[in-house]
């Protein structure tokens, strides 16, 4: 319980910080995303006029991919940015990186809110199946969580790490098929995206969304058994 | 009297990755352990009886705020044996846990929260009457305070709590006179209550004025323990 207010504090006490000083403060959740999706009609929709509802299908890969990159990039950060606190008060230290979790969690929950409306006119489809997303959530947290910790727990002693995540990481944007279908990788490059985690993840979130007839289930266990 | 702190043979070692890399180049060429550790404290040993207060002297860096976080909890001893029979506040130091960018509210809701306390509108108001820091200057964020207001905080959100042992780490010098006699007032209310104070301070005559008992640590060993009186005639001798 009081382990639940302390997580609250924390990530009442980021919500507060990102959107400081900021003239529009919470609609950067959604704005932010939506700057990217128009990034990728322009570029890509020609490409990309065979895809079914390409406009749903990017932006739920955006949406994923935000969270993601967001917990680590912050999480990593967060113990030594609580260093004061953490050298005054007795706290579990991985409050701090769970507590971003929690906070990209928010984020994501005030975007989803304003996208599954908008989706609407996306060939977003609305049925029981939706319910899915909140395990698939639940477990992408985790995953997100865990590489969040290892990263953080590294950057205490060495500061490369942060430098370079935040280096990496638009290569593993662009490795993740998020702006282009998967079927456009040649076969034989074809495992890069295999191996690559968030790739299920994705896969996993658009399901519900695009196609729920689909058998997701099969697919959802199969994804937290790798995990 | 019964004991409240009990250190048998304290050790506290840290890991620090400075000691043999400092490049890549020694990284890639070496391969020694990046890591080595460092002893912070050792082999302290001393008791404190319930009702007490201890006076910590010493040069800088002797290993004096190490001590204190030891018994706070928040490093584990590497050797030895720490018994602590009560609650211990959280460490009372220059701007501790405090957030720059938020606001002296927002600080003492999220500090309260942190040491496990509701943060309703009475004790916060309780911690603001007590700081003297009007409404206007608790909606500024705190990087706009001077070090005597941010001590006014500190010392405010830590007194609203009910502990045993408090721990003060060098912040009475920066309060003006009217809150430092303020603060001396409160810590002998507590005092006489039956609480303890852990006290840091490079100003004996405010060690004498609060402690009963003193130690006097040199290179993060306790060269000397004592009556405060006698152990502040040492550390006066050293400078």
């Amino acid at each position: 319980m009081q382990f639940l207010n302390q997580l609250y504090a924390l990530s009442k006490r980021n919500v507060i910080l990102r959107y400081k000083h900021s003239l529009i403060g919470f609609l950067w959740g959604f704005i932010k995303p939506l700057i990217y999706l128009l990034i990728f009609i322009v570029i890509f929709s020609a490409q990309f006029s065979s895809v079914k509802n390409y406009v749903l299908y990017a932006t739920s890969g955006i949406l994923v991919w935000f969270f993601f990159s967001n917990i680590v990039s912050q999480g990593v950060q967060s113990i030594i940015q609580a260093s004061g606190i953490i050298k005054s008060v007795k706290l579990p230290v991985l409050l701090f990186p769970l507590a971003e979790v929690a906070t990209e969690l928010f984020n994501l929950a005030l975007a989803l809110m304003v996208y599954f409306v908008v989706m609407h006119w996306f060939g977003m489809v609305y049925s029981i199946q939706l319910i899915w997303l909140i395990p698939i959530l639940f477990i992408f947290s985790i995953f997100s969580f865990s590489i969040a910790i290892f990263l953080a727990a590294l950057n205490v002693y060495f500061r490369d790490i942060g430098i370079l995540w935040n280096t990496i990481q638009p290569a593993i944007f662009y490795l993740t098929p998020i702006a282009y279908t998967e079927a456009l990788i040649p076969e034989r490059f074809s495992f890069v995206i295999k191996l690559n985690p968030i790739y299920y993840f994705i896969k996993l979130f658009r399901y519900p969304c695009t196609m729920p007839q689909h058998l997701i289930h099969t697919c959802f266990l199969s994804v937290s058994a790798s995990v | 009297m019964s004991t409240l702190l009990r250190l048998e043979n304290v050790s506290v070692r840290y890991r620090t990755n400075h000691a043999s890399i400092h490049s890549v180049k020694d990284l890639l060429t070496s391969f020694a352990n990046p890591f080595a550790t460092k002893e912070i404290l050792s082999d302290i040993r001393f008791t404190l009886n319930a009702g007490s207060s201890l006076g910590i002297l010493g040069r800088n860096g002797c290993g004096k705020s190490t001590l204190l976080r030891t018994i706070a909890g928040i490093i584990k001893p590497s050797k030895g044996q720490l018994v602590v029979n009560g609650s211990v506040a959280p460490i009372l130091a220059l701007g501790a846990g405090l957030e720059m960018e938020l606001t002296g509210y927002e600080n003492i809701e999220l500090l309260l929260s942190l040491y496990g306390k509701r943060a309703t509108p009475v004790l916060v108001d309780q911690i603001a009457a007590f700081s003297e820091l009007d409404d206007f200057t608790l909606r500024q964020p705190v990087k706009a305070y001077s070090s005597g207001m941010t001590a006014r905080l500190t010392f405010s959100i830590s007194f609203s709590q009910q502990c045993d042992i408090y721990i003060i780490d060098e912040v009475m010098a920066v309060g003006d006179m009217g809150f430092q006699a303020k603060c001396m007032q409160r810590i002998h209310a507590l005092q006489e209550a039956g609480k303890s104070f852990l006290f840091v301070s490079h100003f004996p005559d405010e060690v004498e004025r609060i402690c009963d008992q003193a130690i006097l640590l040199d290179q993060g060993k306790l060269i000397l323990k004592g009556s405060s009186a006698s152990i502040c005639q040492e550390y006066r001798k050293l400078f």
